[in-house]
């Protein structure tokens, strides 16, 4: 009697501890990951944007992976794949081949670079998602076509947000004389001529000024803006020749004129090396640094995600990271994709996510806004973003004015 | 009549492109080729003088000395290794131009493409009535005088001076004089591409240090020489005094057109007359 109540002891022990090691296993459920594509200058004159982004996306990403997400009950996540384009069209077109042909990818996420007509004209085709910036070319009346180009989703809308950075700073500087716009040859087109429009229909006093790429010597720009009347100088997204305006305007004694520029600072220690810490001091730059905004509603999940991915970020390269700018890219349009997939019921059909994509509402790292392109198939798709100013003071980059995001009509 | 910035702007620029066409001159008329990776021995100047002061704590004006003398031996190594190697003209110039991207690369590699600066060297400017002069201009200004000053002198009262003027007017009468031209050449080589990392080494307080700041000094040194002369030293001098004093002009009265302007401006003298300002007639 006792040796069978032992061996019946032993056998529901048993039954017991292969129930819990199922359980364990169910609760440890496997996560399947979403190959993604990053295609960014690597390498090249812009590289530096390019390597300075990547460990803050990986890090985000990292942190995002923590959670994922479910689609038909099933758990996702995504991986990236970062690809070289160089900042050239050889470059990109490469990468972007290597990307959908070889890697099989099916989403291409945080692009931004100046290559967007050769990575769309490899991605429309293979129904490649691809989730990048307008601007320049990039734009309805430019190169691209809403109809021909039904998977190009402008989820960063650097156009507006150029509008929106020099409404933020007349909100700051609502004195202003007049704002220059210094930007190289290569920028023209169409993007440019819609934001000047804006400007001048927000009744925004501007002077513009093209200087061709590669330029060091800025000083009959600098004479000629001052001879405009401007005191403000705003440029479209070049660290050297922002680092060496901001210099120069200086040594010719113009210390009045305030500068500018988009796409974020790298660090405040390169303008400081390259133009001297009292040029430097006030210099106004695109944020990302979503802990700063005040006028937008963020999410305080993201917020934290923010802070932890900027953490994580300087503890592995073990210095301070000071590139904020980055919000607005991989990690919103990897939002964007997910809460797509979610609402669309499916990772793989590039048509239904499109569809959930265009005229959707997300809730991402910059903000919850709408998408536009509901109403007709052809419009463009464009997202939001709030518009975050900061200036240099001292070695570090603090909170200078917003302007809240203005739907696309 | 532009304004006053705009003509120091003007100097300051000729004076760099002085510097950077006399050294590549030098170079041709000696060895007969063009070194086209004078303008990456320029960056490379730049980055020697940057890493002397900051991390070294070399004084400037030792730092733009030591990056001639690293260009000095790069350069002699590059005529010994590939140059005298390389066979023809034609080879000579895809090998040099091949070192382009070596040269970049290179720099990219070791000191990533970060934009650095030496704004701290020689801050200040100078006040004159409206007018402001940055020191770092200055410098440049009266570092091309001494230059020129310097080279002067070696070339018409040393020994030195008079094989290479020997050698570039009569190749084979110098040689039946017992002029060595292989070492010349050397000697030669190193003196133009010491020019070429002085000349990035005084500007590197004015404008920013990056691998791919070769480019536009090398495109408008090859512009000053070609208007000047190809082969001419005075050429050199009065092509880069022109070219320097016309882009800074031209920028602040056209804008970006300047850069279009200038390059046909060139094309038509050249058309009118094609050795240069100062070059030999080919008839």
């Amino acid at each position: 009697m006792k040796k069978l109540r032992g061996l019946v002891t032993i056998i529901l022990v048993a039954f017991m501890a292969i129930g819990m090691f199922g359980i364990a296993s169910a609760a440890a459920e496997e996560m399947t990951f979403i190959n993604v594509a990053v295609i960014s200058p690597l390498s090249g004159p812009a590289g530096p944007w390019g390597q300075t982004g990547a460990p803050l996306y990986d890090a985000w990403l990292e942190l995002f992976n923590k959670e994922g997400f479910r689609v038909n009950g099933k758990l996702y996540g995504f991986k990236h794949i970062n690809y070289d384009s160089m900042n050239t069209p050889e470059g990109a077109a490469a990468a972007t081949k290597r990307a959908i042909f070889e890697d099989k990818v099916k989403f291409i996420v945080g692009h931004w670079d100046a290559t967007f007509t050769t990575v769309q004209a490899i991605s429309t085709p293979a129904k490649v998602i691809m989730l990048t910036r307008n601007g320049n070319e990039a734009v309805a009346g430019g190169v691209y076509d809403a109809k021909k180009m039904p998977y190009v989703v402008f989820a960063t809308p650097a156009n507006e947000m150029f509008v929106n950075d020099i409404k933020a700073i007349v909100a700051a500087y609502p004195k202003y004389k007049r704002i220059g716009l210094a930007d190289a040859t290569v920028g023209k087109g169409v993007g440019v001529d819609q934001i000047d429009k804006a400007l001048a229909k927000a009744g925004i006093r501007t002077h513009r000024e093209w200087y061709p790429q590669g330029t060091k010597d800025y000083s009959p720009y600098i004479t000629r803006f001052n001879e405009a009347g401007c005191d403000i100088i705003y440029l479209a997204s070049d660290p050297m020749a922002t680092m060496l305006i901001l210099k120069q305007r200086w040594d010719m004694g113009f210390k009045h004129i305030k500068v500018g520029a988009t796409g974020g600072m790298l660090s405040p220690g390169m303008y400081i090396s390259v133009s001297g810490k009292d040029a430097a001091q006030g210099l106004m730059a695109e944020d990302g640094d979503i802990t700063l905004i005040k006028k937008t509603k963020i999410n305080p999940k993201y917020i934290k995600m923010y802070k932890d991915a900027m953490a994580l970020v300087s503890k592995n390269t073990g210095k301070p990271y000071y590139y904020t700018d980055w919000t607005a890219y991989g990690p919103t349009h990897i939002q964007i994709l997910a809460q797509a997939m979610v609402k669309a019921g499916t990772v793989d059909d590039p048509d239904k996510i499109m569809k959930a994509i265009r005229g959707g509402t997300f809730d991402t790292m910059v903000g919850k806004y709408t998408m536009s392109g509901a109403k007709t198939y052809g419009s463009p798709i464009v997202f939001g973003n709030p518009g975050l100013m900061s200036k240099m003071q001292g070695e570090e980059q603090v909170y200078l004015s917003e302007s809240p995001w203005v739907p696309v009509p | 009549m532009p304004p006053v910035e705009i003509l120091i702007e003007g100097l300051t620029q000729s004076c760099i492109l002085m510097t950077m066409a006399f050294g590549m001159v030098l170079v041709y008329s000696i060895l007969g080729i063009l070194n086209w990776t004078h303008g990456w021995l320029y960056m490379l100047g730049a980055y020697v003088v940057f890493f002397a002061t900051t991390a070294a704590g070399i004084p400037f004006p030792i730092g733009i000395l030591l990056a001639g003398l690293a260009m000095a031996v790069i350069g002699i190594l590059i005529k010994k290794f590939i140059i005298d190697h390389a066979g023809n003209e034609l080879y000579v110039g895809v090998a040099t131009l091949a070192l382009i991207g070596v040269l970049e690369g290179a720099a990219t590699l070791l000191f990533t493409g970060d934009d650095r600066g030496l704004a701290t060297i020689l801050p200040g400017v100078l006040r004159l009535g409206v007018v402001a002069v940055s020191y770092q201009k200055m410098a440049v200004i009266g570092f091309t005088l001494v230059v020129m000053a310097a080279m002067y002198f070696v070339l018409n009262h040393t020994k030195v001076g008079l094989a290479i003027r020997a050698v570039a007017q009569q190749p084979v009468a110098a040689s039946l004089y017992g002029i060595s031209t292989a070492r010349l050449s050397l000697i030669v080589m190193g003196i133009g591409c010491a020019l070429a990392g002085m000349a990035g080494a005084i500007t590197a307080p004015i404008y920013s240090i990056n691998p791919f700041i070769g480019m536009s000094p090398q495109i408008m040194a090859l512009l000053a020489i070609v208007l000047g002369g190809l082969g001419s030293l005075t050429g050199a001098i009065v092509g880069g005094l022109i070219i320097g004093f016309m882009n800074s002009v031209m920028a602040y009265y056209i804008s970006y057109v300047s850069e279009v302007v200038l390059f046909a401006l060139i094309i038509l003298i050249l058309l009118v007359r094609p050795q240069g300002l100062f070059g030999a007639s080919a008839k």
